[in-house]
């Protein structure tokens, strides 16, 4: 069946059941491999997008449900302002260890900023607390979301 | 003795007798159908449609190919099978308050199943709850239920369950303490509880309706969850379909209560939540009406389907006074509004495990599956069922379904109780107060 979804503002077309999660059509079919298979079962968050701006966790989400919502990956999260402060906030800090679930702790801290331009570490562990960092970044993650919600407002 | 003696000694005895006689006649209660008062007729006498046997796109199939639908209908394999085991093998637990019984094969190997069985066997086991040896089974096996299925219907499920490969499995022992092991004692349960009679349509009532009647209670066994029992644990009609706590799951009320059962559903809701075990507002079928959807209800034909629910639609109204008489609504976009609980645990599990699929308003943005906006489940001030499916997940196989992981390996007692409490604060109408020792009971309850 071939679908249409508007990623990072390009529509997008690919055949796929549509029960496929979003997740394998990221990176089997289009070959988008920024966004990370962890756990599968949406307990890590290392999978997560944006569906009209709103964090989902792609390895659950099948494809046939996203319809004509636009879909931002962590390929296309730094063309929105708040996306490109949390990643420069993410440089500036170091935040990164090995990486992995990086992808999916920026989509979750970009939707976080924009919901809630100045989060206060209630706000942060409700937005941030699905997203595992085996390397234990998270306190380098809090403090670049902080820093990056000043910059904001500067 | 004198004969004035005499007298009052028969007096007494008589009293005696007619007082047990009348305790267990009011035990008894009317049978399962007894709420419809039209004249019934024998399945023989009956002009209009035949309600038994398979839907009309089947009238021409082979016996086998009819058995299986009839079994589909029945449900045999979900109790008949283990996780992960081979399917009608046998050997589910069935964790009841005095032990464990074990379901048994009923594949045909002859040794450890039913292969040597004759078809009155058979309808001997099916109708009558008697075993080839002429023992009485346990009424785990639901045969109160299948003794209103016609011998025809019977026994196609009997050509079908032949027709599978025999499966050499011996189930595990039961582990019944005295006076429960004493299988014969159940000839007495047998004699007052089982009808041992077959489907009578009722006259005054439609053809879909007595097609209804027929899935639902000789085939689909619905009252064996969903109608409370009476201290024999024999069902209650009474009571019929006002929903009851079987095997650690609650079977919410189905009767057409406005409030607290379905009749504020409409049709397309009922046929949704029976044909793939979700309706939007209504939440989605979990744990066993999970199961019974994924073996039994999805794969029956849609004209039966709408049989099951005009029948449903007519069992009277019967309050459950334990739930609230309106729904919440969504819960608040802001995790800072809303319901809360003492015990902080439970948001911080919640923000941590569920809310990626769930959301902080319960509908989610992964599948209408996992909304929890408008289910009985979180509603339930008990919080049962809430508890269930974090310790369980829900492991749903029907096309179109999303099931969510387990957690019962991830979470202490206390953490499960917290999490649930919160749950029902958060997107339900009246939170619940479950606790540890709540929740370590859950855990051995579940049949497996």
């Amino acid at each position: 069946m071939t679908t249409t979804l508007t990623i990072n503002g390009e529509a997008k077309s690919f055949d796929a059941p549509a029960d496929m999660p979003l997740l394998w059509v990221l990176r089997d079919v289009l070959g988008m491999t920024g966004t990370q298979f962890g756990c599968g079962i949406a307990q890590c968050g290392a999978c997560t997008v944006h569906i009209d701006g709103k964090p989902v966790r792609s390895c659950m989400l099948p494809v046939g449900a996203v319809r004509d919502r636009a879909v931002t990956t962590i390929e296309g999260v730094g063309a929105s302002p708040v996306g490109a402060k949390v990643q420069k906030a993410w440089l500036d800090l170091e935040v990164i260890q090995c990486g992995y679930c990086q992808s999916g702790q920026i989509m979750s801290a970009a939707a976080l900023l924009a919901a809630t331009p100045n989060p206060d570490d209630s706000d942060i562990d409700a937005a941030m607390a699905g997203n595992i960092c085996r390397c234990g970044t998270y306190v380098r993650i809090r403090a670049a979301i902080k820093q990056a919600a000043s910059q904001r407002q500067s | 003795m004198s004969p004035a003696a005499r007298r009052i000694l028969v007096s007494v005895v008589a009293i005696v007798a007619a007082a047990l006689a009348a305790g267990l006649w009011i035990l008894r209660g009317p049978g399962p159908m007894a709420f419809a008062d039209g004249p019934k007729v024998a399945l023989a006498d009956y002009r209009a449609a035949d309600p038994t046997g398979v839907p009309a796109s089947l009238a021409k199939a082979n016996p086998v190919e009819r058995g299986a639908y009839l079994a589909r209908a029945a449900d045999c394999m979900v109790c008949h099978t283990t996780q992960g085991g081979q399917e009608y093998a046998g050997g589910l637990g069935f964790k009841l308050p005095f032990g464990t019984l074990y379901s048994t094969n009923i594949t045909p190997d002859k040794e450890t199943g039913i292969g040597n069985y004759t078809d009155q066997d058979f309808l001997n086991a099916v109708h009558r709850g008697t075993r080839r040896d002429g023992a009485p089974l346990y009424p785990a096996m639901p045969f109160t239920s299948y003794t209103y299925m016609s011998d025809a219907d019977a026994l196609a499920i009997k050509a079908y369950l032949f027709s599978l490969s025999p499966v050499r499995a011996t189930a595990p022992a039961n582990t019944l303490p005295f006076p429960f092991n004493q299988r014969w004692a159940m000839n007495f349960w047998l004699g007052l509880f089982n009808p041992d009679t077959r489907f009578e349509p009722d006259a005054s009532k439609s053809p879909e309706w007595n097609r209804g009647a027929y899935l639902a209670e000789a085939l689909a066994h619905c009252g064996e969850c969903h109608t409370p029992r009476n201290l024999a644990f024999a069902l209650n009609s009474r009571r019929k379909f006002a929903g009851a706590v079987t095997a650690g799951w609650r079977a919410f009320n189905i009767s057409s209560d406005k409030a607290t059962g379905i009749g504020g559903w409409r049709d397309e809701d009922l046929v949704a939540y029976l044909a793939v075990g979700h309706a939007d507002g209504h939440g989605t079928a979990s744990g066993p009406m999970g199961e019974a959807v994924d073996h039994s209800f999805s794969q029956l034909a849609p004209e039966d389907i709408r049989a099951v629910v005009a029948y449903l639609r007519t069992v009277p109204p019967i309050i459950s006074p334990d739930l609230p008489a309106t729904l919440a609504p969504p819960a608040p976009a802001s995790h800072r509004q809303g319901g809360g609980t003492a015990d902080a645990r439970g948001k911080v599990i919640f923000e941590g495990a569920c809310v990626s699929c769930h959301g902080w308003t319960g509908e989610s943005s992964i599948s209408p599956f996992a909304t929890l906006t408008g289910a009985w489940a979180v509603n339930d001030p008990g919080a049962t069922n809430v508890a269930q499916i974090v310790i369980s997940g829900t492991r749903r196989h029907t096309e179109g379904a999303v099931s969510m992981p387990a957690f019962g390996n991830a979470y202490s007692d206390a953490e499960i109780a917290a999490v649930a409490n919160f749950v029902t604060a958060r997107f339900g109408s009246k939170p619940s107060q479950i606790t540890a020792q709540d929740i370590a009971g859950l855990r051995k309850q579940t049949s497996q």
